[in-house]
């Protein structure tokens, strides 16, 4: 079985966003860039996975698209144990064409799992991984907590609603991961980084579908409102504040 | 002449199976890594004259410590009889060292005396490890094997001593009755050969024939027998004493291989040009006997088991598996079944058995707080925290594993530069609200402006909410001053230290090289810190990397200006004097010696300072250093943060006072546990220093 993890080049979470060309771009300039977490928790199931001789479990490899600059965090994914890095050389972060792009892949390479996080934590689309099952025509499963997989088995839990859901799935199919996947991100070892410097990371054209949306304006949320103490002796104010400053009670 | 014959076969046994021996330690130490350059020869020998010879260290334990040092002592002067008794042997002479006079006279005296001095201290050792519970002989580490060796050890003795003064008195009681002239003195043969007045000189002489050749026969036996027993310490110890790391204790070994592949990485350019596969080691970090360097085998083999170590490991003392006795004895036993295998099979031997996890799990690695109370108690200078940081390197490194908090926590360092998930441009929000404007580095850089210090405020102190105000209280301070200082805002980020402590020698120095280039851009010559990590590392850590900076705790800074009166704190109170009890952290105290600073700046400011039982050297750690601020306690019976708070507790005083962002968390976390946090403060000294102002 090869697994195929899809990774996205977010801004670490501390960073504070800011915006150039009347809101229109986001300034990248003193932007930590590191591996979207869900996508990062993906990989080192998978990665458990390839390590553990009894599940069927090959290869790792992770593709990203996006320009040269994102390989810093390639290399990291390299280095953390994935076996191959694919990047796919588009300027584009539409989902639309990020998703037909990396389907084209996988139609040349031939993965039994595609895992996409939930989400990436820039744009918060949520729709690459169910895009490429639908450009594949392949099983798209969603929401999964747990992936198992057992001399080519592969047996998925799902967070729904209130509950768990067990699903087994055929191959190929594109899994969608939550948080709890894996109880937390690896770290690179030593050889690792050494061996991730030197690895080949293997660039494809664009993918043939071109962007279908394009970002018109950002716009931040509003700051937050300091926080007001109120003495516990002083319900009153309490009440006062509730009732004439929030207009909730 | 057949005496002589005899003598010098049994002389010539024990020579040669005591080199046999050594030859096998020798070939076990060429097993192991080269560690530091043993130079300074002058401070060695001063040292081994201090804490071997004076036996300082054993004298921690006043009581016991001095049964010991007449034991040492005895030894010493013991030892010339015994040469003595080799040349008379072979050469068949009687006290061939009378030739010395009186320094011979001398010689005797004291070793007949010392005989019955050690012999009654032995005797009294072999009581308490027989009939008392010293806790400090127990734990999991303790095997009847170690119980058996320490009193065969310990009757060994015994037996040399009796056997040495029934020889003296066998002696001076066949001298006297015969008149003959007796070489040397005495005091205590003499007195007890007197107590026989109408014994015969043949009986004294067949007294004195016995316990020569038992003494003698005892010796070459015990040279034989020390080296297969934790009692190696009876040769090891002087040496090992002498062959310390010189360096102060809260630093440690920069990792060169590491250095190579973190300057490849900051500078690609240079990188493929300068990798060879034999710069490579062939491992990160200690994961077996093999990879240890001489000085923690020569610590191993030096280690007589007496659990002064275990008996201080805050660790230890709540119940955690780990127990810096254990960790020393574990590569001896490890050395002990791999060595010979290794000589026999070839370097690349492997049993599928490692010192890390099969001896040594990492429970124990995980537990320490890097406080250095082992190391320091040591009284043969051991050095275990570097050995199990080396074995965290192991598990970082190589393996990649680490305690899930830690491992968010080098995320954290990595992306953001600090060990929270905070962002660098809130770094200086501590600031906010101050009445005067705190100046950042870049600021003055652009007008051209040098300041004379970095204030470095560290992570604690730009994220910690109860730090910030420590960091609001030093630069009052510096404002009142009026010192010409800058911080550097949001260009300032982790030092390292909790990466480093943690294993993740890669990390540190990634942190540590970005820091030492941004200062040198600077042309930053004295830093002042108010975290004695951050301290630690540029004063110790950071020189190996190129780092040389003058680096100044504050309470140094502090203390200073208070002495030159440059700073004028309201002294005395108007309600009588206040009681502050102190809190020492562990990388002022033990891993930097400053101990009187801190004190000195308490009473200045009018308290009266209630120690605590364990103070100073002997403090106990708030259970957060070596990366511990960051993850959950090991399991054991209780947490070290409230065992410290209790003992703060039990003096009485109203305010614990001490000079650490984590000590803080730990000790507030105590009060809080405790429920007396409306009544006990826990201070930063630059707090109280600041109220003392006026501010």
């Amino acid at each position: 079985m090869k697994i195929l993890v899809c990774i996205s080049n977010v801004p670490d979470t501390t960073t504070k966003i800011r915006f150039t060309e009347g809101n229109t771009s986001v300034d990248t300039s003193g932007i930590q860039w590191v591996i979207n977490p869900w996508d990062e928790l993906s990989l080192t199931r998978a990665l458990e996975l390839r390590d553990d001789p009894s599940s069927g479990v090959k290869s790792v490899t992770v593709i990203h698209s996006g320009p040269a600059s994102a390989e810093p965090v390639i290399r990291k994914a390299l280095a953390i144990g994935a076996d191959d890095a694919v990047r796919i050389d588009s300027p584009s972060g539409d989902a639309y064409s990020v998703a037909a792009g990396i389907a084209e892949v996988v139609r040349k390479e031939q993965y039994d799992i595609i895992l996409c996080g939930v989400e990436s934590s820039d744009y918060n689309g949520s729709m690459v991984g169910g895009m490429i099952a639908e450009f594949l025509e392949i099983p798209s499963v969603s929401g999964i907590s747990e992936l198992k997989a057992e001399g080519g088995n592969v047996t998925i839990t799902r967070e729904t609603d209130g509950g768990k859901e067990i699903v087994s799935v055929p191959l190929p199919f594109t899994g969608i991961v939550q948080k709890g996947i894996a109880k937390e991100p690896r770290i690179a070892a030593m050889r690792g980084i050494m061996m991730a410097r030197s690895k080949q990371i293997r660039v494809y054209e664009p993918g043939p579908e071109e962007a279908l949306t394009g970002i018109e304006v950002f716009e931040k949320p509003p700051a937050r409102g300091a926080c007001k103490f109120i003495d516990p002796d002083n319900p009153e104010q309490l009440i006062d504040l509730l009732q004439n400053e929030a207009k909730v009670i | 002449m057949v005496r002589q014959i005899i003598f010098a076969i049994s002389l010539l046994i024990t020579i040669a199976v005591f080199s046999w021996t050594a030859g096998r330690i020798i070939s076990y130490f060429r097993l192991t890594k080269p560690g530091y350059k043993v130079q300074n020869p002058g401070k060695r020998f001063l040292l081994m004259m201090k804490v071997a010879f004076g036996q300082t260290k054993i004298f921690r334990q006043p009581l016991t410590g001095l049964l010991h040092a007449l034991v040492f002592w005895g030894f010493c002067i013991i030892i010339f009889g015994s040469i003595e008794m080799v040349i008379d042997g072979l050469s068949g002479s009687e006290k061939a060292l009378k030739v010395l006079g009186p320094l011979h006279d001398f010689l005797m005296a004291a070793g007949d005396v010392f005989a019955v001095m050690v012999a009654v201290s032995v005797i009294v050792f072999l009581i308490r490890r027989i009939f008392m519970h010293i806790p400090r002989f127990e734990g999991t580490e303790m095997k009847r094997r170690s119980h058996r060796d320490a009193n065969i050890s310990l009757s060994l003795i015994l037996l040399l001593m009796l056997s040495l003064i029934a020889m003296n008195t066998g002696y001076t009681g066949m001298k006297r009755l015969s008149g003959e002239e007796i070489a040397g003195v005495y005091p205590v043969s003499w007195f007890l050969s007197g107590l026989f007045p109408a014994g015969r000189t043949e009986t004294f002489r067949i007294i004195h024939e016995i316990s020569w050749w038992t003494h003698i026969l005892l010796i070459f036996f015990f040279a034989n027998y020390l080296p297969w027993s934790k009692h190696f310490h009876v040769f090891l110890s002087v040496p090992n004493v002498f062959l310390s790391r010189l360096e102060p204790r809260g630093k440690l070994s920069n990792m060169d291989s590491i250095t190579r592949e973190v300057r490849l990485m900051m500078d690609p350019e240079t990188a493929f040009a300068a990798t060879s596969p034999d710069t490579v080691p062939e491992r990160f970090g200690v994961r077996d006997a093999e990879d240890v360097t001489w000085k923690n085998y020569f610590d191993s083999l030096s280690c007589t088991e007496c659990g002064r170590c275990t008996s201080v490991c805050p660790a230890n003392i709540t119940g955690k598996m780990l127990s810096p006795r254990k960790v020393m004895m574990d590569l001896r036993a490890r050395m002990k079944e791999k060595g010979p295998m290794m000589i026999r099979n070839g370097k690349d031997y492997n049993d599928n058995r490692s010192l890390v996890r099969d001896y040594i799990s990492g429970e124990e690695l995980w537990a320490c707080t890097t406080c250095n109370a082992c190391a320091t108690e040591c009284p043969v200078n051991i050095d275990q925290p570097s050995l199990i940081v080396d074995m965290r390197r192991y598990l970082v490194l190589e393996e990649a594993s680490a305690p899930g908090e830690l491992k968010a926590v080098f995320s954290n360092i990595e992306n953001n530069g600090a060990p929270w998930q905070y962002s660098a441009e809130d770094r200086l929000n501590w600031s906010n609200g101050l009445d005067f404007k705190v100046p950042v580095m870049a600021d003055l850089h652009a007008g051209n402006e040098k300041p004379e210090y970095l204030f470095w405020v560290g992570c604690a102190g730009a994220f910690d909410d109860r730090y910030k105000k420590v960091a609001r209280a030093f630069a009052t301070i510096l404002n009142h001053l009026n010192v010409s200082y800058a911080v550097l805002g949001r260009e300032e980020t982790c030092t390292g230290d909790p990466a480093r402590r943690a294993g993740n020698e890669m990390l540190f120095q990634m942190q540590a090289l970005q820091v030492i280039s941004l200062l040198r851009d600077y042309g930053v010559r004295r830093i002042i810190t108010i975290c004695p990590h951050c301290y630690n590392t540029f004063r110790n850590e950071y020189p190996d990397l190129g780092g040389n900076f003058e680096v100044i705790s504050y309470l140094g800074f502090i203390r200073r200006h208070i002495d030159e009166g440059r700073l004028v704190p309201a002294s005395g109170r108007a309600d009588g004097r206040a009681v502050v009890t102190y809190h020492d952290p562990c990388y002022l105290g033990r891993a930097n010696g400053l101990y009187d600073d801190p004190r000195i700046i308490l009473q200045k400011l009018g308290n009266d300072i209630e120690e605590m039982g364990r103070n100073r050297s002997r403090a106990l750690c708030c259970g957060a250093g070596g990366a511990q601020m960051f993850k959950e306690a090991e399991k054991g019976k209780k947490e070290i943060f409230i065992e410290r708070t209790e003992e703060a507790l039990r003096t009485g005083a109203p305010v614990i006072a001490s000079a650490c962002p984590f000590c803080m968390t730990m000790i507030t976390d105590g009060l809080k546990y405790k429920n007396r946090e409306d009544e006990i403060k826990n201070l930063d000294i630059a707090e109280l220093v600041a109220q003392s102002l006026g501010y």
